[in-house]
């Protein structure tokens, strides 16, 4: 105490120039997210008018404003307007979104840049329980159409290897490496099913696993555009709430402790509720790669790595760049291309760029 | 199910409430064992170690590697668990206390961090809030990250990343770190192994101080047997996975406990009733005059030249 009335002045006056620094650092951060956010709107109006169906962009802005206001006057620009184009860009959002956050928390609880929801088998399972349903007509749910049962199947499977990891953690204490290393263990098996299944089925049920593989954003409907938006969105928030954990768990386990926080049981927790969002969109879209490694990769060389900043800030970016590659999918092509061929083929070339040009390290 | 998950953690809460009102601490270590298990084998690290500390004050562990020093201090911050025995404060034991409430009690500055990661020295200081953080105390934990950060010298530091310092400002930023967790009880792991002269002296002054004026226990692991002697008011001597000497320096820094435990020679001699230790060169070769040898340097045209 004698030390702070002492130094008392000094430090009040030192104290007021480090608040205004730390505070006007902060705001600073929330540029990024803010500008991904604005490009994300955009792309989401200009979408409107991107396809095979062919429309300009202010003419499909027109058509959705009709449908808005109950004055639908192009009974065919509105199906593809309003029924088909906004749902699936709403959809590209909050997949774009989830997935990144997704990959920016795993990364951190692995303590592996390379780790994204997928590392851990959740896209695997999910492909798998897809193509049982669309290959072998297996249904996890009985008595469902063949849509309904694809996603199911999907939705559970990609479950599968959390419940491995959370079985066998149960007993046996995992390092964040062999968790991702059973994740590719089990994406092997996976595999290697899929595959026998591949090869022993008639040709047009492989176009249709193969658009599934890729994975595409035009299976999205106002149908199931609400269980989207709702659980990417319930679960997102819930994990934006752990945020200062997050931070922590940078740290390693062992300072984690001393600080007050559980990291097995935290990196558990995270890892099943990531997975349970990556599910929900993966049952509906496919396997869209690169957004989980890569968005958090880019949001991190712009906001540093606080959690505060950085989940916002990935997810942000994840539905900026889906949303974007999806309008330049379903432009290309003859028929358009599903949207994890550009996100992989534009994102590929721009993270390498970033990655050679970067200076600052944002990864240890 | 809930209620009574949260009537337990109120009843955790109030230990450590209990805890922080005691004017006087008093850790206990009971019969404590640890060891790591193979499959096979088991590899026994402490054994049988019971000692009590009692009150603010300064304490070095002292001893080889691999003895067990910061094993000991694991059990005690429960990193680890004790395979035997127990870890008391006041009579309550700490396995009785959830991680988060100890954390508001224990501090911890771990061994030079090989946990490297990318934020800024503020937000790493700031995490040793996160115990007592609640919703809206950000600008009473910014104060108090500021305080330490003055007090170790570092504030210039504040906007850094923690992964572009080097290895002994990442000791300070720890300490500061520790120090925001405002504990009553603060171990350290080393905590000027990479610190210059200057450093070295300063923190280690600066722990005995705070000790006292923050009724503080800190419970140190050193390597520098000089420093821990002349500013530790007890020191604890381990060997073989047990403890071989405590008590005042000047009782256990002896040629006797540093040639049984390091197996060095040394000579000690006293400085203002404090021990210090001084090696003693048993090598009688003579290296200076079988071969020539010298270190050149220039400077702005002028030549330096060694022997």
């Amino acid at each position: 105490m004698a030390e702070k009335r002492i130094r008392g002045d000094i430090l009040r006056e030192g104290f007021e120039e480090f608040n205004r620094l730390y505070y006007r650092a902060s705001k600073k951060k929330w540029m990024f997210p803010i500008v991904s956010l604005i490009v994300a709107s955009m792309a989401l109006m200009v979408t409107l008018g991107m396809g095979v169906y062919e429309i300009s962009v202010p003419d499909a802005i027109m058509v959705m404003i009709d449908h808005l206001r109950d004055s639908v006057t192009d009974k065919t620009s509105d199906l593809y307007v309003w029924d088909v184009r906004l749902p699936r860009a709403i959809g590209a959002l909050f997949v774009g979104a989830s997935l990144a956050i997704g990959g920016a928390i795993m990364q951190n609880v692995m303590h592996n840049p390379l780790a994204d929801p997928y590392t851990v088998g959740v896209s695997s399972g999910a492909f798998l329980g897809a193509v049982l349903s669309m290959i072998g007509g297996f249904s996890i749910l009985p008595f469902v159409s063949e849509d309904l049962s694809t996603i199911s199947n999907a939705f559970v499977f990609s479950l599968i290897p959390v419940a491995v990891i959370l079985l066998i953690s149960k007993f046996k204490r995992l390092s964040p490496t062999a968790i991702i290393l059973l994740g590719i263990a089990m994406m092997y098996v996976f595999s290697s099913i899929t595959q026998y299944m591949m090869i022993t089925s008639e040709a047009e049920d492989l176009a249709e696993v193969y658009a599934w593989r890729v994975g595409s954003l035009s299976r999205i409907t106002w149908d199931n555009l609400p269980y989207i938006v709702v659980i990417t969105t319930a679960l997102g928030l819930l994990l934006g709430t752990m945020y200062k954990k997050l931070d922590i768990m940078y740290t390693g386990d062992n300072n984690a402790k001393t600080l007050g926080v559980n990291a097995q049981r935290m990196r558990i927790v995270t890892l099943t509720i990531i997975s349970l969002m990556t599910a929900a969109v993966v049952s509906f879209t496919g396997t869209i790669g690169f957004i989980g490694l890569v968005g958090p990769h880019i949001a991190r060389i712009f906001v540093g790595s606080k959690n505060k900043y950085l989940l916002p800030a990935s997810a942000a970016f994840g539905a900026m760049f889906l949303i974007v590659a999806d309008s330049i999918a379903k432009v290309s092509g003859i028929n358009g291309l599903p949207v994890g061929v550009i996100s992989s083929m534009v994102g590929g070339p721009l993270f390498l760029y970033i990655l050679i040009k970067q200076r600052k390290k944002v990864w240890n | 199910m809930s209620t009574i998950t949260l009537r337990r953690s109120n009843e955790k809460d109030s230990i450590v409430d209990k805890l922080q009102n005691e004017p006087v601490l008093d850790v206990e270590l009971k019969n404590l064992d640890f060891a790591y298990k193979s499959r096979k084998k088991t590899f026994p690290v402490l054994e049988d170690i019971s000692v009590r500390i009692r009150g603010a004050q300064l304490v070095s562990i002292l001893g080889p590697n691999g003895v067990g020093k910061s094993t000991l201090i694991h059990c005690m911050n429960r990193i680890l668990d004790p395979t035997a025995g127990a870890v008391t404060i006041n009579g309550y034991d700490v396995d009785g206390i959830s991680i988060k409430d100890l954390a508001k009690f224990m501090g911890y500055v771990p061994y030079s961090s090989v946990d490297n990661f990318p934020l800024s020295v503020t937000d790493t200081v700031l995490m040793g809030r996160h115990p007592h953080s609640k919703w809206g105390t950000l600008d009473d934990d910014l104060r108090i990250v500021h305080e330490m950060l003055c007090l170790i010298g570092i504030e210039d530091l504040a906007d850094r990343n923690f992964n572009e310092l080097s290895a002994g400002q990442h000791q300070k930023v720890m300490l500061a770190r520790g120090l925001a967790q405002e504990p009553r009880i603060m171990f350290l792991d080393e905590p000027t192994s990479n610190l210059d002269i200057k450093y070295q002296l300063e923190i280690t002054k600066m722990l005995r101080r705070l000790s006292r004026e923050k009724n503080m226990m800190v419970i140190m692991i050193s390597h520098d047997i000089n420093i821990a002697a002349k500013y530790s008011d007890n020191i604890i001597m381990m060997h073989d996975g047990g403890i071989f000497a405590l008590g005042k320096p000047a009782d256990v820094i002896t040629s006797e406990n540093i040639k049984h435990v390091y197996d060095v020679d040394a000579k000690v001699i006293m400085d203002e009733g404090r021990p210090h230790i001084i090696m003693i060169d048993d090598d009688d070769t003579n290296y200076d005059d079988d071969h020539e040898f010298s270190v050149i340097a220039t400077k702005s045209g002028e030549t330096y030249k060694g022997p």
